[in-house]
């Protein structure tokens, strides 16, 4: 039983299932699991198709106002959306960027006709986007970014380097945090630049990862243009409307997450328990602290997240990220523990190819470090949620 | 069903608070928990004089006397009257009005694991029920019992003949303990196996919470005084490595609260879900609270290590909390079984 639903939701709930189970059974078989953070590089073209189908059939923009294209879903039917979505294994979205980051800017700060571009082609799914906040001097100090631009009579002028750019090879288009004023320093002087990948300035050169597979990338600027309308918000406001962006992430797609989490748990048991190590009591004690773990991430979303906004500190997703990375990255460890020697065995000669739990292991390396590391997070939390003053500068 | 934090629930919150900050503990503070505010009956149906709120409500009242850490045999009380009013067994009627009034203390001893059970033919029961919560106050003690070979729960008046009540010094001076022996001792049948095992459960939950509400309160106090305490000529809450530490501490805070609050509405709300939320509750919270009890006391440096500072009293209370209630090993081992997992012991 749940607290959040109602009938209407699960005769909602058994339509999207019925919808994925029709779905992923047929041509987009092969895409169960596939992809993914850390591993955008799987089936990278079907998974370009299936968002296409996603898009035909209405499951982008759930939460969207209708007037914008989207369904306007209420919070709950997104939720539910995002569990069974997980819970089928479909897919990770080739187009999140877009439908999770872009868009939701966009509705916030976008004028109508930044709308009405940009925001079909992300319903539809086929037009994806990249983030290009991150830079060789601007990692967790995303202020710190150098990419310069200017506006001339005939639009944007890009230069600069971005790095560590998820999917920037598949991407139309790319939302870049560029300095438009000279001499600007820190948060003052940024704007959101909307800008095509697709172009002469524009050159993306992968970077291999620890897991011997690639999906983020190098992107370099060198007098890459944009029309002079593709800025988000006023032009040196564009440190508001990147945090802007983080701001509207309300959380509901924690819950398909934790459904994948879910998923993920029952295959290291069932792995632990075919090879005997579930009888080891250490073994079978961190199983059993990884469950309840994952009840309480689960508990603490229902209890937090679907609180209406404006009554909590707007701090909750530092927490259930503070939450969730390290707990995935412990499960990595579990997955291979529960293996041991066997664990070191790869699936084959080539440097990505991997068994499961071995990608488990590695890729989750990665989770507490984007979207903000564990340390950002607790410093966030100290001095937002609470108020812990900040120390010399 | 609201399980969210909503209006209601903030006003009761603020009441019960007020309260516990106005009154000195003791006498006074019963009296008005149960006499004036109601509190013990809170989830007592109307017919007996309750006020006919939920489990969520009663959990809102334990977090506040958590973290005033008040010295009354509330917990217990309020457990032990929820748990005979939604059993409806005869006896519910007879004693939930003194219940309700504050005039009779009632509480759950929880021997675990069942081979620790008091038995019995027929109403007379025999055993040690060791370490019982509030053991020193009460006047009707519940226990989960092997009656002619049958798991039941019963009640127990501790005045009856053949109850023997010793009464434990503790570690945590802010929870009495007494062992009861029982000699044939006579035992009402309040329900069966299944009832007790829904007793313990929210048992479990109540602790919970209560555990939830003194590790935000361990926490709010750490935080002030890292806020004005200066060294080195700053604020202490400036350094990285402190806020950092907080940050973590109020991960597991919130978690807690989070996780205590569904056990607590599921006790009423989603009863099969309560067999595993409550243990899991009970585990969590109890570890989380330890946890940042005990980094009340490293945070605050030597005061921390004082008789006159309350973290002390937080500490031991969270170690009995853990300790109790059948104990770490036992809860973990109840949620292991309950959810499918490989045994833990
Ligand atoms: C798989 C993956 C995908 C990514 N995709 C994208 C993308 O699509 N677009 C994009 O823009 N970026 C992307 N990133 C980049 C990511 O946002 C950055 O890696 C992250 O912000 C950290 O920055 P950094 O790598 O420069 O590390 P640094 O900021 O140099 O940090 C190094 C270490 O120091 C710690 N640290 C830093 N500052 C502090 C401080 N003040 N106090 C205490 N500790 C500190 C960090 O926590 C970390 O442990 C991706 C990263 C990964 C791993």
């Amino acid at each position: 039983m749940d607290p959040r639903f109602d009938d209407a939701d699960e005769a909602f709930r058994r339509e999207v299932a019925g919808w994925l189970v029709r779905e992923l059974g047929g041509e987009f078989a092969e895409l169960v699991d596939a992809g993914g953070p850390g591993r955008e590089h799987e089936h990278v073209e079907a998974r370009k198709a299936w968002e296409r189908r996603l898009g035909r059939d209405g499951w982008i923009g759930l939460g969207w106002p209708e007037a914008d294209g989207g369904r306007g879903l209420s919070w709950q039917r997104q939720v539910i959306f995002h569990e069974e979505y997980a819970r089928a294994g479909a897919p990770g979205r080739v187009g999140h960027i877009g439908e999770q980051l872009l868009g939701p800017t966009l509705l916030m700060f976008g004028t109508p006709g930044q709308k009405a571009h940009f925001l079909p082609g992300i319903l539809d799914g086929t037009q994806l986007w990249c983030q290009g906040y991150s830079e060789p001097g601007a990692g967790s100090d995303l202020a710190a970014v150098s990419t310069r631009a200017e506006l001339r009579a005939d639009g944007w002028h890009v230069d600069g380097q971005k790095v560590w750019t998820s999917l920037a090879t598949e991407a139309d288009r790319c939302f870049v945090l560029a300095r438009t004023e000279p001499g600007s320093t820190r948060h003052r002087g940024l704007s959101y630049l909307l800008v095509p990948m697709r172009q002469p300035g524009v050159d993306v050169r992968p970077i291999v990862q620890l897991t011997g597979t690639s999906e983020f990338n190098e992107v370099f600027f060198d007098d890459a243009r944009a029309p002079a309308e593709d800025v988000v918000g006023a032009p040196g406001e564009g440190w508001k409307v990147a945090m802007g962006t983080l701001a509207v992430e309300r959380g509901v797609s924690t819950f398909g997450q934790q459904m994948g989490f879910a998923r993920e748990f029952e295959r290291v048991l069932a792995a632990a328990r075919a090879g005997g190590a579930a009888d080891d009591p250490v073994i079978a004690d961190r199983l059993l602290d990884s469950w309840m773990q994952l009840q309480v991430l689960r508990h603490t979303a229902v209890m937090t997240l679907g609180a209406p906004a404006g009554s909590t500190p707007g701090t909750e997703a530092n927490v259930a990220k503070l939450m969730w990375a390290p707990w995935h990255r412990r499960l990595g460890e579990l997955a291979v523990d529960v293996l041991g020697a066997a664990g070191t065995v790869t699936a084959g000669p080539e440097v990505d190819e991997l068994t499961p739990a071995q990608r488990l292991y590695l890729f989750t390396r990665a989770d507490t470090i984007y979207g903000g590391s564990d340390e950002v997070q607790r410093t966030v939390i100290a001095q937002r949620m609470l108020g812990l003053p900040r120390g010399p500068a | 069903m609201d399980a969210l934090f909503g209006d209601e629930q903030r006003d009761l919150q603020r009441t019960v608070r007020d309260l516990l900050t106005r009154e000195d503990p003791g006498p006074a503070v019963w009296q008005r928990l149960c006499g004036e505010l109601g509190l013990t009956g809170i989830t007592v149906g109307e017919r007996h004089g309750g006020a006919g709120a939920t489990t969520v409500e009663l959990g809102i009242v334990l977090a506040e006397l958590g973290r005033a850490l008040t010295p009354v045999p509330f917990l217990q009380t309020a457990v032990a009257a929820t748990v005979l009013d939604r059993s409806d067994a005869p006896p519910a009627a007879e004693v939930l009005p003194a219940l309700v009034a504050g005039g009779l203390v009632a509480g759950l001893a929880t021997p675990a694991p069942p081979t620790r059970w008091p038995t019995g033919s027929g109403p007379a029961l025999t055993g040690v029920l060791d370490n019982v919560v509030d053991g020193p106050h009460l006047d009707l003690l519940l226990t989960p019992a092997v009656v002619d070979g049958a798991a039941v729960l019963v009640a127990v008046r501790t005045d009856a003949p053949g109850v023997t009540r010793t009464t434990l010094p503790t570690l945590d001076r802010s929870r009495p303990q007494a062992r009861f022996a029982l000699r044939g001792a006579p035992a009402v049948e309040i329900g069966d196996a299944a009832s007790a095992s829904r007793a313990t459960d929210l048992l479990l939950a109540a602790v919970a919470v209560e555990s939830a509400g003194a590790a935000r309160f361990c926490l709010d106090t750490t935080l002030a005084h890292l806020r004005t305490r200066e060294q080195f000529g700053r604020p202490l809450g400036t350094f990285q490595a402190l806020q950092h530490r907080c940050a973590d501490l109020a991960v597991l805070v919130e978690s807690a609260w989070a996780t205590a609050r569904h056990a607590m509405w599921a006790a009423d709300a989603d009863p099969a879900g309560a067999a595993v939320s409550a243990p899991l509750a009970k585990a969590y919270c109890a570890d989380a609270f330890r946890t940042v009890a005990g980094e009340m006391i490293q945070l605050h440096g030597g005061i921390g290590f004082t008789w006159e500072h309350p973290a002390h009293r937080y500490f031991k209370r969270a170690t009995s909390t853990d300790l109790l209630f059948g104990g770490r090993a036992w809860v973990r081992s109840v949620v292991a079984e309950r959810a499918g997992l490989p045994a833990v012991r």
